[in-house]
């Protein structure tokens, strides 16, 4: 059974006297399994926040259906299920974070011992376990998204829905809420979160699905991107010139100097070591050999521009930079 | 009520508390000793007494109903304007339990207040020679009733639309409710059908505030029907419930978009 399964929804808001009816969703279809991380991709505008309120019971469908393991959306058992983390969260400013995650886990249902030992466990888990008695109206913006994912995963549910859960977030924060969100998938929960973030987004999901004028224009797989694309790699090496490059034009797509490093992007991975022995015996430092991989990003532009996204690769970066972290393998040879 | 209502009461009553809502009892106090240095030169022996239970009564029913149309107007809108009731309807909590909720938790914070200005009252009651009898702990506990009823009638109103049209058609409905029984009388003596029957309605459909008013009684320490403050309470009981009852109706169906 899918964790979460939307089928066809369509919204339109009515209009009033200033404005006309506005279509926000055109049959959005997708669906998540469970123990899956699946993101949740659109500019502003695309329909991501009405398709979650929609998932939540928020904001009812004029067509279409979601079930939640099953249930219908906004029932009582689905909602028992879900835990929920808004955009831009703003919590009761005249509660504590203590009295805050008691409230919420009252109000899931959690009582006694149960409640007191989930709020001790989840507010070292997002770094606010001294601030336990801190006013919510004394805290920064990343402190309150802290305290929304506390309070999203207080009771521990088994399908969580996060609306831009990195917004406001400090890259230790964003770090932190990574690690949160893999340790849950790791326990068989399941994830699905909207974000700008696209690396973030790159780094966490399995499948990510981009939204663009009210409908889903595709469904990716992370594994399936880092396939795209796979077999040119760039080296980085140091000490060599354009005539030992030259020699290489069987091998390479593209080259490119900045100071005394080349970039060079080899065709095929089968060719790698022969480029490396020949800039080597040439007397060339090899600095860095990396995999040419699309990002999350480069199929997301593309989509919402509505043009073909292409690999990137060495000659179409500005910035002669080192690749690293989601957007880049170490080439294995 | 069940487990859920009794948190959000909790809440709400919370949130009434640390909005400094108790400052209201210094301004009650501040009033109340005003008047009776005013006008106690006018009087003489008990009736200074009756001055101070005369004003303190009306004191404690009119800052009852300003306040709770005032900080009542913006509870639930704002927590759907600012998004906090996201943290209650994506939880397995009834629409129902979170309007019965709130107005449990602002008539608790409200009931608090009042029997703050009435501990005030009493003070000076006893300071100015006066009785505090029971028509007078009666005519507070009536001021309660009809504070209760205000604040159904507010929730209802933030269910759908803005605090200051909240405010304002409180307002409305509870000088209509004080003289609807008036117009009726008056429409029955003087008005034509469509007024009899305009008034008729006006008189089953606004709150009876006059129901809750026993301030002249306690004043001159007139003997009342006791059965009459357990009609007023069934009265309010019934009147919340229905008003509480449509306005769950509509906040059903609401779309938090």
């Amino acid at each position: 059974m899918d964790a979460l399964a939307v089928d066809g929804i369509t919204k339109t808001y009515r209009g009033d006297l200033s404005k006309g009816a506005r279509e926000v969703l055109r049959g959005v279809s997708f669906f998540a399994g469970e123990g899956e991380i699946l993101g949740f991709l659109g500019s502003n505008g695309a329909g991501k926040t009405t398709t979650i309120k929609i998932v939540l019971g928020l904001v009812r469908p004029d067509s279409g259906g979601v079930s939640i393991f099953g249930r219908k959306a906004g029932s009582r058992g689905a909602l028992a299920r879900i835990g929920y983390l808004p955009e831009n969260p703003w919590f009761f400013p005249h509660l504590s974070l203590g009295e805050f995650l008691d409230y919420c886990g009252r109000m899931s249902g959690l009582t006694g011992k149960i409640l007191s030992s989930r709020c001790e466990e989840v507010m070292p888990l997002v770094g606010l376990e001294r601030s336990s008695r801190q006013k919510l109206k004394s805290f920064s913006k990343g402190m309150l998204q802290r305290a929304g994912l506390a309070q999203a995963i207080l009771h521990d549910p088994d399908l969580l829905i996060l609306d831009e859960p990195f917004s406001g977030l400090d890259p230790l924060g964003r770090k932190m809420v990574r690690d949160i969100l893999l340790d849950l998938k790791r326990k068989g929960k399941t994830i699905f979160f909207s974000s700008h973030i696209l690396p973030d987004m790159e780094s966490l999901c399995d499948r990510a699905c981009i939204i663009r004028g009210g409908v889903v224009v595709r469904s990716v797989s992370l594994d399936d991107i880092f396939r795209i694309g796979e077999g040119k790699v760039e080296i980085t090496a140091r000490g060599c010139g354009a005539a030992e490059i030259k020699a290489l034009d069987d091998y390479i797509d593209s080259a490119g100097m900045k100071g005394d490093e080349a970039f060079i992007t080899v065709k095929k991975q089968e060719y790698v070591r022969t480029v490396v022995r020949h800039l080597y015996n040439k007397g060339a430092e090899i600095l860095r050999i990396v995999n040419q991989h699309r990002t999350l990003e480069d199929i997301f532009i593309g989509e919402i521009a509505g043009a073909p996204a292409q690999a990137k690769n060495g000659a179409d970066r500005p910035e002669k930079e080192p690749l690293c972290g989601s957007g880049a393998k170490e080439a294995g040879i | 009520m069940t487990g859920r209502m009794a948190v959000i009461a909790l809440n709400t009553f919370r949130e009434s508390i640390r909005e400094k809502l108790l400052y209201i009892v210094l301004i009650y106090a501040g009033i109340l000793v005003l008047c009776t240095f005013v006008l106690s030169p006018l009087s003489v022996g008990a009736a200074k007494g009756k001055i101070i239970t005369d004003v303190g009564l009306a004191g404690i029913s009119l800052l009852g109903v300003l306040t709770v149309i005032v900080a009542g107007s913006s509870l639930v809108h704002k927590e759907i304007e600012k998004k906090a009731v996201f943290m209650v309807v994506t939880r397995p909590v009834s629409r129902q339990e979170y309007l019965v909720g709130k107005f449990a938790g602002v008539v608790m914070a409200l009931g608090l207040l009042m029997l703050a200005m009435a501990a005030v009252m009493t003070a000076m009651i006893l300071w100015g020679n006066g009785k505090v009898n029971i028509p007078v702990l009666s005519a507070v506990y009536l001021s309660m009733l009809e504070m209760a009823v205000i604040s159904a009638v507010v929730i209802f109103f933030s269910t759908f639309t803005t605090p200051v049209l909240t405010s304002f058609f409180a307002v409305c409905i509870f000088v209509a409710g004080s003289l609807s029984g008036d117009l009726r009388a008056f429409a029955s003596r003087f008005g034509g059908p469509a007024v009899r029957h305009l008034t008729e309605f006006l008189y089953y459909v606004l709150p009876n505030i006059r129901v809750f008013n026993l301030r002249n009684e306690a004043v001159h320490d007139l003997r009342f029907n006791g059965g009459d403050i357990a009609l007023a309470t069934l009265y309010a009981a019934a009147y919340c419930g229905v008003v509480l009852y449509f306005a769950y109706l509509v906040f059903r169906r609401r779309e938090f978009s």
